[in-house]
Parts: C-alpha cells; sequence; structure tokens
C-alpha cells in the first residue's frame, strides 16, 4: 500500500514524503540526540 | 541520530537519503541539526496529527505527546519496505540492518542536500554538545553498575543492558565526526 505524510521542514514549511522520493527514504522517530 | 549522519554515505550510496522526525518543535529540531551538525533534515509535527498518528507511532501512554521511536523505510514506490518500533528511545535498528534493507531495493546512488535551518532553540533537558560524552559515559556507567546490581533479574536483564551499553558505545564513537562535520 503506498503511503504519503506531511511534516515541517527545518524551515517550518511543510515536507510531503512523496515529493522526495526520486529515492527511497529512511525515517527515524527520534527524540533528542537518540 | 550521530551514528546515522556518520553513515549518511552509506545511505547515499544505496539510493536512499535520511530524514528524522519527531514531535519537537521546529527550533528544538533546529537545536539538534546544529548541535551535531546533521547532513539531513529532521522533520517536526508537534501536533501529531501530520506523520506520527498516520504511520502509527503516537504514544497515547506518554503524557508529553511524543512519538514512539522507531524506523521506516520507504521505497520510491512508496511503499513501506520496512518498519520497526523501539521498545524505549535506546531501543534501535542497528544500522547494518537498514543498509541491508535498501540494498536489496537495488536503487541507484544518491544525493542530499543540507538541511537549512530556521531559528533555533534548544530544548529544556538538550544536553549541550560539550556535554555529550559524559552524557553517554555516566549512562553506560550506570547500566553497568545496576547490571552488576541486580544479577538475579537473570539473562533478559543481562542482555537488555548488554545491548544498551553497545548502543552507547556506539553514540560515543560517532561524536568525533560531530567535531569533523563541524569543521
Amino acid at each position: 500500500m503506498a503511503i504519503d505524510f506531511e511534516a515541517l521542514d527545518n524551515l517550518g514549511a511543510t515536507w510531503r514524503l512523496t515529493d522526495h522520493l526520486d529515492a527511497a527514504a529512511v525515517i527515524t522517530f527520534h527524540r533528542g540526540d537518540f | 541520530m550521530a551514528v546515522l549522519a556518520l553513515r549518511h554515505s552509506e545511505f547515499l550510496s544505496r539510493g536512499a537519503r535520511l530524514f528524522g522526525l519527531s514531535a519537537d518543535a521546529v527550533s528544538q529540531n533546529n537545536a539538534v541539526v546544529e548541535k551535531l551538525a546533521l547532513p539531513f533534515p529532521l522533520l517536526s509535527d508537534p501536533e501529531r496529527d501530520r506523520a506520527i498518528t498516520p504511520l502509527g507511532f503516537a504514544d497515547e501512554d506518554d503524557p508529553r505527546r511524543i512519538s514512539r521511536p522507531g524506523t521506516v523505510v520507504v521505497s520510491p514506490a512508496a511503499e513501506v519496505v520496512f518498519t520497526v518500533t523501539g521498545r524505549d528511545y535506546a531501543d534501535r535498528p542497528n544500522e547494518d540492518e537498514l543498509l541491508a534493507v535498501i540494498d536489496d531495493l537495488g536503487l541507484a546512488p544518491t544525493t542530499q542536500s543540507p538541511p537549512i535551518v530556521g531559528p533555533v532553540e534548544a530544548g529544556p533537558n538538550a544536553v549541550p554538545a560539550s556535554g555529550l560524552p559524559f552524557y553517554f559515559r555516566g549512562a553506560k556507567f550506570a547500566v553497568m553498575a545496576l547490571r552488576g546490581r541486580h544479577r538475579e533479574l537473570g539473562e533478559g536483564f543481562r542482555d537488555d543492558t548488554k545491548e544498551y551499553v553497545q548502543m552507547v558505545e556506539r553514540y560515543l564513537d560517532a561524536l568525533p565526526g560531530v567535531e569533523q562535520r563541524r569543521a
């Protein structure tokens, strides 16, 4: 099943997963330094 | 995050880009990007409604409304090809495991622009860069002390503490890379 989601980038602008899938994406749910 | 940053080029050479994601504010994520000189962005979902909940990472038991730790690998066809959820913030997949998943996709190498960072404001519990070696060493030796103190808890506890110590040692090993990227 294809997915998509959005979040805020480092400038506070909307970032969409499907705008960055000319490659694979490894998304790590982090907490601070970890 | 410092370990992933250290191995960033290995992900790129296999056709994968790295992204962090948390419920922290944009300015707090910016502070982490600067502190660790991360070559990839940290995305923010402060209300948990854009990514954390849709992807099933919302921790409903946590009053701070932060996400459960974990990692998702998404193929260029927008298919989730790997997902893992950690028991706690220190329970992370090994980077080699992630690289093997990406190897199986057989992708061409890619590139990733460094993040453009906006306003910075460190979180209230953030450890400054100069304190990270002490922080990690303190965590390591506290866990080792507890392992020695509670031998009666058996192999499961021993294995968990061993895994934790190995993770902290990987973080300590990655800290010189922060200084090199900053230079």
